[in-house]
């Protein structure tokens, strides 16, 4: 009589890790779906969304060609959010620097930096195509 | 040592579910670490390719706006291939790490010669000048394969239209014209707009000051008097928009009772 419940026993139990085990891999394979989270946009997209945001009506290029970086500095300085440090430059379709001036808004006192690479065409007769490297950091 | 093994086979069921646990344990921690790791990944990367692709856009659109500017002004065809090879090309040597292609087709359909459709002849009123560039944008990156097929289309549109009346002395003509300026279908400024008159030799004649009102809205009202002996004038329209693109409309007066 002993043996026989023992016997069940058993079987309860190899029941129960077969059940552990499936329940296991039942959840792990119906993990829902996560939607990315707008808060956690990182620096690059917030970079690449303000020169976007110079770009799409062609005031970027004509910053550039007409060299008026204090002015692109200011519209940076209102795209990019308080707290975010950059430095930009501008190249030609060469990579030969064009801006001489320094278009930064602060000194960069962080290890993490995030490049944000640009290609940016210019609205007038004259064709340029300008390669732009925004340097981002977040300012302790 | 009868002891041992009757305690091992006692207890022997109570391993297997300790064991099954372990095993439950590992299995949900190493899916929860896959998956947070590749959602993560996964929406960097899609949120950088969906950035990618609109500043592919705006470079094609930019590029664009720049030929069709120069061709309506004088400038080979040719122009528009130029741009987009060259943004292309920018494109390419950017990113070391994955590559990124554009490829265009220049359409020769529905007007389109070599992706550009100049308009400007027809006496209809209505004046155009366009590109359209259908494009694919390729993205090969070590995790992450994307191809995006889209196409870009600049237009300006110039529509005129009017009528004339009869002043005192008969041979003078008062012209009155409504001209509308569209991008894209949407109402634009114009920047220069100039006035020519056929006359009675059939050469085309620059009318002096005429009078502009802008209404605000790419609307603007021109008058002017011209001399003419015929009882239609025939007027073409010159205009400038703000993005330097250049289109012509032609359209005859007839003369209002």
């Amino acid at each position: 009589m002993k043996g026989w419940n023992s016997g069940q026993i058993r079987i309860i139990e190899a029941f129960l890790a077969i059940f552990i085990i499936f329940s296991a891999v039942a959840i792990s394979a119906n993990l829902p779906a996560k939607s990315p989270n707008p808060a956690n946009d990182s620096l690059a997209s917030i970079g690449m969304q303000a020169l976007l945001q110079l770009d799409s009506d062609g005031s970027l290029s004509a910053y550039i060609a007409s060299g008026n970086w204090p002015g692109l500095r200011e519209a940076l300085n209102l795209l990019l959010p308080a707290g975010v440090s950059f430095n930009l430059t501008v190249y030609d379709a060469q990579m030969r620097q064009i801006n001489m001036e320094t278009v930064s808004n602060g000194g960069f006192n962080s290890q993490e930096i995030t490049l944000v690479k640009y290609v940016c065409t210019s609205r007038s007769p004259e064709f340029h195509c300008y390669v732009i490297y925004l340097y981002l950091v977040v300012a302790k | 040592m009868e002891t041992a093994k009757k305690f091992g086979a006692a207890r022997s069921g109570q391993l297997l579910i300790v064991a099954a646990l372990a095993i439950a344990i590992l299995i949900a921690s190493t899916s929860i670490y896959v998956y947070e790791l590749t959602t993560q990944k996964q929406s960097a990367e899609d949120g950088s390719i969906v950035e990618l692709a609109l500043a592919v856009k705006t470079g094609l659109r930019n590029a664009a706006v720049s030929a069709l500017a120069n061709i309506t002004q004088g400038g080979q065809k040719t122009v528009l291939a130029e741009n987009l090879d060259t943004l292309a090309d920018a494109y390419m040597r950017l990113y070391l790490q994955q590559i990124c292609q554009i490829r265009y087709k220049l359409p020769n359909s529905a007007g389109y010669e070599d992706g550009v459709k100049i308009s400007w002849n027809s006496n209809n009123g209505l004046g155009v000048s366009s590109v359209h560039i259908p494009y694919m944008l390729k993205v090969l990156a070590p995790t992450l394969n994307a191809t995006l097929n889209d196409a870009v289309n600049i237009t300006t549109t110039l529509r005129v239209h009017g009528c004339c009346t009869v002043g005192e002395n008969e041979t003078l003509r008062t012209v009155n014209l409504t001209c509308m300026v569209f991008n894209e279908e949407k109402p634009a400024q114009a920047k220069w707009i100039a006035v020519y008159y056929e006359d009675d030799s059939g050469a085309w004649i620059p009318v002096n000051n005429p009078s502009i009102t802008d209404w605000g809205n790419g609307t603007y009202s021109l008058h002017f008097t011209v001399a003419l002996a015929s009882d239609f004038v025939h007027v073409s329209v010159h205009v400038v928009d703000a993005r330097n693109i250049f289109v012509v409309a032609n359209t005859t007066c007839s003369q209002t009772v």
